[in-house]
C-alpha cells in the first residue's frame, strides 16, 4: 500500500540530515542523567532504596514514556519541516495520490521513532548498569525484563513518532508542530486526568510504563492497564492525529 | 496506440480553469494549450496566477472549476507521473543541510530512477563538482540548476518550469535555453514561466499571457509581435477615424499611428477607399516588453487584447 520506493525515499530523507544525530545526543544526555542519578542520588532518608530491587531498577530503565515524547518531537519536526523547506512538493509530484506519500512518511518516521526508543532504552540500560557498579546494588533486572523494556520503548517510540508526524502534517510548521506535540503529550494528559480521574492509566506515560511490565507500586501509580490494552490505546493515541493529518493533507492545496 | 503516446500529442491542455482563494479569483476561466515540440512561455505580472495554474496542472492545488490534462490525463491519473512530467516550481525547495546528490537520490528513489541517472543529470547541469556539498552553501543559480536536474531526472517528455532562469548567470541562461530548445526539438512539451522578457523572446515559440488570472493574449511569438501595423500620413486624424470606424485600435506614436486589430491588407484597403495619402504602411513588431506592459497594465486590457493562436 505504501510502496517500497516511496518508503526508501522517505527513509533517505531522514538519514541525510543531521537531525538524527541531534536526537542521539539527546538520548545520550538522558542516559547520562540517569547514570548520575544512580551514582549520586539518594532517597529522602539518604539511602538508595530507589534502586534496591529489580522492580525499582526496571521502573528506572523503562524508557518508554521518554521515547513517546522524544520520538513525538522527532516525528513532528521531520514532517513539518518538509512543508517549511518545500521538499514535500517533489514527494507529492512523485505520488499525486497523497495518502501514499503520507503513509510512506509515517512509515519512515515510525522506523526512526522506533530506533530512538530502542537506542534510548539501550543507552539508559547500559548507563544504569554501569552506574550501579558504584553502589552497593548490582543490576538485578532479568534478561527477559530488559528485552521487554527495550521492546516497549521501541513500540512507544514508533507510536510517538507517528503521533508527532500527524500533528506536523496538520500544522506544517516546525515550531507549531513541536508546540502541538508538547501540548498533546505533556500538557494535555495531566489536564485530562484532572478532569477525568479514570483516564489516569490511559495517557501515554503510564501506557508506556505498562508496556515495559513495570510494577505499578515501583512506578508510584495506582494501577496500570495490561500490556495488550496499553499497546492498543497507545496505538490509538498515534493513529487519531495521523489520520487527521492524512485527511488534511489530502484536502489542502500545497502553497 | 498506447494511450500515453496518444496523450503526449496533446501536450498540456488547460480548460476553463477557475481557482478562488477567499473572494479573490486567482485564476479565472483560463484556457490554453502547450503543444509538444514547442516551448511555450507563460507570462504575467507577479500575482497574476501563473504559479497557481502550474500547481493546478500538477495536482498540488485543486481547481474550483475546469480541468487540466497533461499527456491526455489528469496528473494524478498518470501511471508514472515523474516519468511523464518534470517540474521545477520553487527555487528553494531543498533541505539546506542535505547535499545536492542526496537531494536527487531521494527524488530518484521515489521515482524508481537509477543512481547512474543522478550522476548523469548532475553532469548535465554542471554540478558534478558541487554535488556533495550542502545545498545551503549553493548560490541561487546552483539551486536553480539542481532544481532543473530534479525536473529532468525521469527524462520526461513534458516539462513545467516556473522561472527556471532566475539567478542564473548569462552562461547559465544560455545553457538552459539551449537545453530547453533541444528538448523541444526532440518533441518535448515545454512550458516555462518567466519575468525575463528578453530571455522569453529568445526562448519561446508560443506565448500565453495572463493578467489577474485571465488570459489576455496567446499565440505564436511571431504572431503576437507582428500584430501591429505602423502607419504614417499627412491626414493622420482622418486616417485614425477611418481605422477606428472599422474596428481598429490606434495608438499615436512618433507622428504616426500604431494600429492593432486589423490586418495590414485591410488597413491598406480602407485608406485607399477613403482616398487618404499614405507615407508609410508597414508591419510593426513591437518589443515584447512594450506589448506585455500594454496587456497587463490596463484593467480592461484582458478583454480587448486577446489574440487567438
Amino acid at each position: 500500500m505504501i510502496g517500497v520506493p516511496l518508503l526508501r525515499s522517505e527513509l533517505r530523507k531522514l538519514a541525510t540530515t543531521r537531525m538524527p544525530l541531534a536526537f542521539v545526543a539527546v538520548l545520550a544526555v538522558i542516559a547520562a542523567v540517569n547514570a548520575a542519578a544512580v551514582t549520586w542520588g539518594t532517597d529522602f532518608d539518604g539511602s538508595k532504596t530507589f534502586v534496591s530491587t529489580s522492580a525499582d531498577q526496571r521502573s528506572l530503565i523503562a524508557f518508554g514514556s521518554n521515547a513517546v515524547i522524544i520520538a513525538g518531537l522527532f516525528g513532528a519536526i521531520a514532517v513539518a519541516r518538509e512543508y517549511g523547506h518545500g521538499t514535500v512538493i517533489p514527494t507529492f509530484l512523485s505520488s499525486p495520490r497523497r495518502h501514499r506519500a503520507v503513509l510512506a512518511q509515517y512509515g519512515a518516521v515510525a522506523t526512526g521513532g522506533a530506533l530512538i526508543g530502542l537506542v534510548g532504552a539501550a543507552l539508559t540500560v547500559l548507563a544504569v548498569a554501569l552506574a550501579l557498579t558504584t553502589t552497593e546494588f548490582s543490576f538485578m533486572v532479568s534478561t527477559a525484563g530488559v528485552v521487554r523494556v527495550l521492546a516497549a520503548a521501541t513500540y512507544a517510540g514508533a507510536a510517538g513518532a507517528v503521533l508527532g508526524a500527524g500533528i506536523g502534517a496538520v500544522v506544517r510548521n516546525a515550531g507549531g508542530a513541536v508546540t502541538g506535540t508538547v501540548l498533546a503529550l505533556i500538557v494535555a494528559p495531566p489536564l485530562t486526568v484532572q478532569l477525568i480521574n479514570d483516564a489516569s492509566s490511559w495517557v501515554p506515560a503510564p501506557l508506556a510504563i505498562a508496556l515495559a511490565g513495570v510494577d505499578p507500586e515501583a512506578a508510584s501509580v495506582e494501577r496500570l492497564p495490561n500490556a495488550f490494552g496499553a499497546m492498543v490505546v497507545l496505538a490509538m493515541w498515534a493513529l487519531v492525529p495521523a489520520l487527521i493529518g492524512m485527511v488534511t493533507v489530502g484536502r489542502r492545496d500545497v502553497v | 496506440m498506447d494511450p500515453l503516446v496518444q496523450g503526449l500529442k496533446q501536450g498540456i491542455v488547460v480548460e476553463q480553469v477557475t481557482k478562488t482563494y477567499g473572494d479573490r479569483n486567482v485564476v479565472d476561466s483560463l484556457s490554453f494549450q502547450a503543444c509538444p515540440g514547442r516551448v511555450t512561455g507563460f507570462l504575467g505580472p507577479n500575482g497574476s496566477g501563473k504559479s497557481t495554474t502550474m500547481k493546478i496542472m500538477l495536482d498540488l492545488a485543486k481547481a474550483d472549476h475546469g480541468s487540466v490534462t497533461v499527456a491526455g490525463a489528469r496528473y494524478r491519473d498518470l501511471p508514472d507521473p515523474t516519468a511523464v512530467v518534470g517540474a521545477l516550481l520553487e527555487a528553494n525547495a531543498f533541505h539546506p543541510g542535505r547535499s545536492g546528490r542526496n537531494h536527487l537520490r531521494i527524488l530518484a528513489d521515489a521515482a524508481g530512477v537509477s543512481r547512474d541517472r543522478v550522476d548523469e543529470v548532475l553532469g548535465q547541469v554542471g554540478l558534478d563538482d558541487a554535488a556533495d556539498r550542502r545545498v545551503g552553501a549553493y548560490s541561487l543559480g546552483m539551486r536553480q540548476r539542481l532544481g532543473f536536474a530534479g525536473a529532468v531526472l525521469g527524462d520526461p517528455p513534458v516539462l513545467v518550469l516556473d522561472e527556471p532562469a532566475n539567478g542564473l548567470d548569462p552562461m547559465g541562461i544560455h545553457e538552459m535555453r539551449e537545453m530547453l530548445r533541444s528538448l523541444a526539438a526532440d518533441g518535448c512539451t515545454v512550458l516555462v514561466s518567466s519575468h525575463l522578457l528578453a530571455e522569453v523572446e529568445l526562448l519561446v515559440d508560443d506565448l500565453v499571457v495572463i493578467n489577474r488570472g485571465r488570459l489576455v493574449a496567446s499565440g505564436t511569438l511571431a504572431e503576437l509581435r507582428e500584430e501591429a501595423t505602423w502607419v504614417r500620413s499627412p491626414a493622420i486624424e482622418q486616417l485614425s477615424s477611418v481605422v477606428q470606424g472599422a474596428g481598429g485600435v490606434v495608438d499615436p506614436a512618433d507622428g504616426g499611428l500604431v494600429v492593432r486589430g486589423l490586418a495590414i491588407e485591410e488597413i491598406g484597403q480602407l485608406v485607399c477607399d477613403a482616398g487618404i495619402a499614405l507615407h508609410e504602411l508597414s508591419s510593426h513588431a513591437g518589443s515584447l516588453e512594450e506589448r506585455f506592459l500594454r496587456w497587463t497594465s490596463s484593467p480592461d486590457a484582458e478583454d480587448s487584447e486577446e489574440v487567438a493562436p
